[in-house]
């Protein structure tokens, strides 16, 4: 662990100011990436400003047809919350699978967002959500959010605040974690609205990804079985020690397919 | 360096560190609170887990500085007035433990787990492990005195 | 009611243990909980690179840094000769060769050999200090080739690590009958020939090393606080390595988080840091992370195996022949090639009356970590591959795998028994084992379940394994245990061996508390006390119930002949007329008495037992029931059956948890847990838990335990000790009950680690060639 200066941000823009100001600063929400990463010497940030706990970033509430909430709400927060559990269940089994308790502690949606680890579980939702992020600049659509491992449309300064989730008919994820780490191998979030189907997937590729063939597919019949003939193309999925790409499509293919059992109240 | 105060095991605790020190290494290095253990560098083993404002946390990736202000429980705090608390009893009753250096942690996180759920089902035990790691005792012991401790929460 | 049951009566059911107490409250004493005044913290710079020269150490920068004390690097560690590690590895091979044994200087010296190999070392006032200045290290490197796997380091013209170790074959050795084998497989009906890897695994006892060690320049002493299994087996090694006389090393261990093997080692690290604290006049004090643990702890296992079984018509076992590549890693730990040189031959027959058996073994070394024992030490992969040889003869033979094993055990009535390699397997009943194991797993009733998993998909395997192990003998010339008596009747008794989680201080009180009719709470078990100088093994290989945990009960009734005397004394009678019971002598024809703590206040009270063991047998069959998901390759253990036969059971709770423990680790090894080197540049890829599948809550579901017990003859107790024989049994378990559920789809064998990766590719592709 390299030194550093902790400060802790007493409002949104003075946070955005001082990252401005020392590009090598870090945000801080949840620090369950960062620290580690820290820890391991992987990154040597001037300083980390802590913005978890500003109230502008706090809040859960359903307005609008949209579940907003604010980002610096823990993951089991999230999981918890009647107000997500009534309006968007999806959403709370996700966060509800988020590594372990104590990183679910600690561990915020938009530290997670703003992260974009490609196996990290919230870029699934919000993508497939269609979630709009809402940054201390502008909003962003979640289709123009996630540009591949680690890297977002955030610029220098801009910080997450709140993530408004359009709510869908129904909506659900099923999830392939790590034996070691946890983290999705292959995790599908299904979203069924009054405009169609959204397939995300996280996990298998460089970056959370849409699946076009499933939703095609699943638009005409929500149902497992719907998957059957598809397949996954793997020209742009992970291939490691860990498994093939061969194997994450089939993955993709069998989380896609709990998750829609799961839509189609088959599970 | 930064000066921070705390409430630990019910005491108020203060003291002055680099903003890099963890959590962990204050409470060990600082406080002498030797009980709360490091197994792993990657916030995987929990042995580190302690309670910050009443949740568990792996004070292995919380900065010292990050818990200013805030109260802390670790195992030394969990037996009161020289009774065990209900989840150190169960542990000992089932066998839950060998070498004992998970234990700590384990305990730390089974006690915020039954706050949260006194009557979790096996799936919610083993769900609720998840960020605790033991080599000794394939965790069938450990599931046990998680049932029997819920059982003895609500003698 | 047999000669043991006393045993029984006195806690043999269910106890609850007497170290609990402190370790749930957090009062343990682990290595890195010790500190003491004025202590300085050290670094360790690693190779980032496999295998390299070292052209160039550029420490100015480091010295320079902020809060460096001293900076060390390979020409102070050959300066000091901190070169040359013990090897136990000194009996002679193949036409009486000696091995070949590589020096390792406590610090790399001109070249480096694994990732993780040590380079430098820095001590600073503060551990973020030393770690900082570290990294201010400049190493100018000269990259060597690299060779990762064992039979590529073998080949010609293979990269050699080492100026001494041509081939890189350190050591070579032959056991059993040759002629007699290839005649035997010359006139066989069938041959069974499997190829198999006992994958590299990471003991990782959840405890990572540390060590803090204070140099006393008056009396030129060191003391030494690190994790160990036995203070007296570090000591041994530190003295050879550190070229420090015996009686000027103090080793301290208290609580020991997990051993597995890996604590049994005097680490090079250790060393240094007594360089360190020499040179400074401080203690100097270094915790390991989990990083350079997965780098530089010992791994274990690393057994590459050819093996054939030959048979008759009727499966009747005529031969088994084997041969073995032992990779070792960079450098020898000083009794990591003796494992696998040693415990397999021991039991090459495993528990079968195969009468021609032949072997040849290879000590290989490679650009990896070293290698040491890890829980069996080389006995779970001899159990291995006859298990497998056995299943799959039985499979290509269309005989019941029961069946087959029945007709080849050694029987009941052939006890003590000469193996065909010299072992004397002392006693068992291997059919009445297995039939007590068959009825508990309702393997009747498996075909009707299979075909109700074939209903929701799934494919479903029973595989099972009957094995024995050696354990017992020690290196040690005896076991002492040492019993002082207090004046309030209390006992503290004193063991070399050294618990790292199995339960010493309850299982030791209970057998002194048995001996002395005394309740075990009124025993205090220490270990780790080099000033009381006893003579001891450590624990390991399953040994210690035999060696020390037998002593105690011979130091017991030592205690009480030794009191004797002193009591008709004290009570005015002869000897001849005073009777112990329960923690009092008293007269026989009066009602005076005297209890041991009264005895102990009128003169100290102590006794020194010894003794010194050889080899009993423990021994078992494990029966596993497997479901695996052809859509994920994912396996769910659905029951596992255990019986076992580890002679009299001193405590039952500590039994059982010993076996989730061993079954957890085979299960790991069997599914997931595997060190992978990437074999062009041998980087580290399995580094941390974030890539490393140790077991996690609910992996392995509830284990059916149950014994089949024969005293063992060795022990006056009976005992046979029982914490690897998880291990030994499980592996071999559970393969063939995952062989067993996919041989029919067309599978071939198939090795560990049994990912659900594997398993899916596997089943994919015998699906596709159908």
């Amino acid at each position: 662990m390299y030194a550093f200066q902790y400060r802790k941000a007493s409002s949104l823009k003075e946070a955005g100011e001082l990252l401005v100001k020392d590009a090598d600063a870090k945000p801080m929400s949840g620090g369950m990436t960062l620290l580690p990463t820290i820890k391991a010497r992987l990154a040597q940030p001037t300083q980390l400003i802590d913005i978890s706990g500003l109230s502008e970033l706090s809040g859960i509430e359903v307005k609008g047809g949209e579940l907003i909430i604010g980002a610096a709400t823990r993951h089991q927060q999230v999981a918890s919350s009647k107000v997500v559990r009534d309006a968007l269940p999806a959403l709370a089994d996700l966060a509800a699978h988020i590594a372990d308790p104590q990183v679910r502690n600690r561990g915020t949606l938009g530290g997670s967002v703003a992260n974009n680890d490609p196996a990290a579980d919230y870029p699934a939702a919000v993508l497939g959500l269609n979630a709009k992020i809402i940054t201390n600049k502008r909003e962003i659509a979640a289709d123009d959010f996630f540009q591949g491992m680690f890297a977002t449309a955030l610029e220098a300064g801009e910080l997450i605040v709140r993530i408004a989730f359009p709510l869908p008919k129904k909506a659900a994820y099923a999830k392939f974690p790590h034996p070691a780490s946890g983290y999705a191998m292959a995790g599908v979030f299904i979203a069924q609205t009054a405009a169609g189907v959204r397939v995300a997937v996280t996990g298998a590729g460089s970056g959370v990804f849409r699946w076009s063939d499933a939703e095609a597919a699943l638009m005409k019949s929500m149902d497992p079985t719907a998957l059957a003939k598809l397949t996954v193309a793997t020209d742009d999925l992970n291939e490691d020690i860990h498994g093939t790409r061969e194997y994450r499509a089939q993955l993709v293919k069998v989380m896609a397919g709990r998750a829609a059992a799961t839509i189609a109240g088959k599970n | 360096m930064a000066k921070i105060k705390m409430t630990v095991n019910g005491k108020q605790c203060t003291g002055e560190v680099e903003d890099r020190v963890l959590l962990v290494n204050f409470l060990r290095d600082s406080l002498n609170l030797t009980g709360t253990h490091v197994g792993c560098d990657t916030s995987q083993c929990g042995a580190c887990t302690v309670h910050v404002d009443g949740r568990a946390v792996k004070s292995c990736t919380m900065l010292a500085v990050q818990a200013d202000g805030a109260d802390v429980v670790t195992i030394e705090g969990m037996a009161k007035n020289g009774k065990l608390h209900p989840v150190q009893q169960a542990f000992t009753e089932c066998h839950a433990l060998q070498c004992g250096f998970c234990t700590p942690g384990m305990i730390m996180t089974v006690a915020a787990l039954l706050k949260d759920n006194p009557h979790p089902t096996d799936d919610e035990i083993v769900h609720g492990l998840e960020g605790n790691m033991c080599r000794c005792t394939g965790y069938l012991n450990i599931v046990k005195a998680v049932k029997q401790a819920a059982g003895l929460q609500h003698k | 009611m047999d000669q043991h049951q006393h045993l029984f009566d006195v806690g043999g059911t269910h106890v609850s243990r007497l170290e609990d107490l402190r370790l749930i409250k957090g009062e343990g004493c682990y290595a890195a909980d010790w500190n003491l005044p004025n202590q300085a913290h050290a670094s360790f710079l690693r190779a980032d690179r496999a295998h390299a020269k070292i052209v160039s150490i550029n420490v100015d920068a480091a010295r320079k840094a902020k809060g460096v004390l001293g900076v060390y690097t390979g020409e102070d560690a050959v300066r000091a000769g901190h070169v040359k590690p013990l090897s136990m590895l000194t009996f002679a091979g193949k036409d009486g060769k000696k091995a070949l044994i590589p020096e390792r200087p406590t610090l790399a010296h001109g070249r480096v050999r694994f990732v993780g190999d040590l380079v430098a070392m820095v001590v600073a006032e503060t551990e973020l200090q030393a770690q900082d200045a570290a990294e201010l290290i400049e190493v100018e490197y000269e990259d060597l080739p690299v060779v990762v796997a064992a039979e590529s380091a073998l080949a010609a013209g293979a990269i050699q690590l080492h100026d001494n170790v041509p081939g890189n074959l350190s050591f070579e050795q032959e056991a059993g009958d040759a002629a007699a084998t290839t005649a035997a497989f010359a006139k066989a009906a069938h041959v069974t020939k499997l190829k198999l890897d006992c994958t590299r695994v990471a003991p990782n006892p959840m405890e990572p090393r540390a060590c803090l060690v204070a140099y006393d320049a008056g009396s030129e002493s060191y003391t030494v606080h690190v994790p160990v299994q036995g203070i007296n087996m570090m000591r041994m090694q530190l003295v050879a390595y550190a070229g420090v006389p015996e009686d000027k090393i103090k080793v301290v261990a208290r609580d020991v988080g997990g051993g597995f093997g890996q604590r049994s080692i005097a680490y090079p690290e250790y060393c240094t840091a007594m360089m360190a604290a020499k040179a400074l006049g401080r203690p100097v004090k270094w915790v390991s992370t989990r990083s350079e643990a997965f780098m530089a702890d010992s791994h274990g296992r690393a057994n590459y195996i050819t093996a054939e079984l030959a048979l008759d018509k009727d499966g009747t076992f005529l031969a088994m022949r084997l041969d073995w590549i032992a990779d070792l890693g960079a450098y020898l730990h000083p009794a990591g090639p003796v494992s696998p040189m040693r415990n397999p031959v021991t039991c090459l027959n495993g528990v079968y009356k195969t009468p021609a058996l032949f072997g040849r073994w290879r000590v290989v070394l490679t650009n990896t970590a070293p290698v040491s024992a890890y829980r069996g030490a080389a006995r779970p992969e001899i159990a291995y591959t006859i298990e497998r040889l056995v299943d799959e003869a039985a499979a290509q033979m269309k005989i019941d795998p029961a069946e087959i094993r029945r007709r080849n055990f050694i029987p009941p009535e052939a006890f003590p028994y000469k193996t065909p390699t010299g072992s004397v397997y002392d006693i068992a009943d291997f059919p009445g084992v297995l039939e007590k194991a068959l009825k508990l797993a309702d393997v009747q009733g498996f075909a009707q379940r299979r075909a109700e998993s074939e209903k929701r998909g799934m494919l479903r395997g029973l595989g099972l394994s009957t094995v024995i192990e050696n354990s017992g003998a020690g290196m040690f010339p005896k076991d002492e245990v040492l019993l002082e008596v207090a004046t309030d009747g209390k006992v503290t008794a004193y063991s070399i061996s050294h618990s790292q989680g199995q339960g010493h201080e309850t299982t030791f009180a209970q057998i002194i508390g048995d001996a002395l009719g005394i309740p075990a709470e009124r025993i205090t078990l220490r270990q780790g006390i080099a000033e009381k100088g006893l003579i001891g093994n450590h624990t390991g290989g399953s040994r210690t119930i035999v060696g020390a945990g037998t002593v105690c009960h011979i130091a017991a009734k030592k205690l009480i002949e030794h009191a004797t005397p002193l009591a008709a004394e004290q009570l005015g009678v002869e000897p001849s007329q005073v009777a112990y019971a329960k923690g009092e002598f008293q007269s026989k024809d009066s009602d005076k008495k005297i209890t041991l703590g009264e005895l102990a206040a009128k003169k100290p009270l102590s006794v020194t037992g010894e003794g010194k063991f050889g080899s009993t047998f423990p021994n078992g069959c494990h029966i596993a029931e497997l479901e695996i998901d052809p859509q994920t390759g994912v396996t769910q253990m659905k029951s596992y059956v255990t019986v076992d036969d580890c002679g009299t059971v001193i405590n039952h709770t500590i039994v059982e948890g010993q076996m989730h423990g061993a079954v957890a680790q085979g299960w790991g090894q069997i599914f997931g847990e595997n060190v992978v080197y990437d074999p062009e540049t041998g980087q580290l890829l399995t580094g941390s838990f974030m890539d490393y599948a140790m077991p996690k809550a609910g992996w392995i579901s509830d284990i059916h335990i149950a014994d089949h017990t024969t005293f063992g003859t060795i022990s006056p107790l009976g005992v046979k000790g029982m914490g690897e024989s998880g291990c030994t049994a499980s592996l071999g378990a559970l393969t063939n009950a995952v062989m067993n559920a996919l041989r029919p789809l067309g599978v071939p064998p198939l090795d560990m680690p049994l990912t659900a990766h594997k398993l899916w590719q596997a089943i994919t592709s015998a699906k596709k060639g159908n």
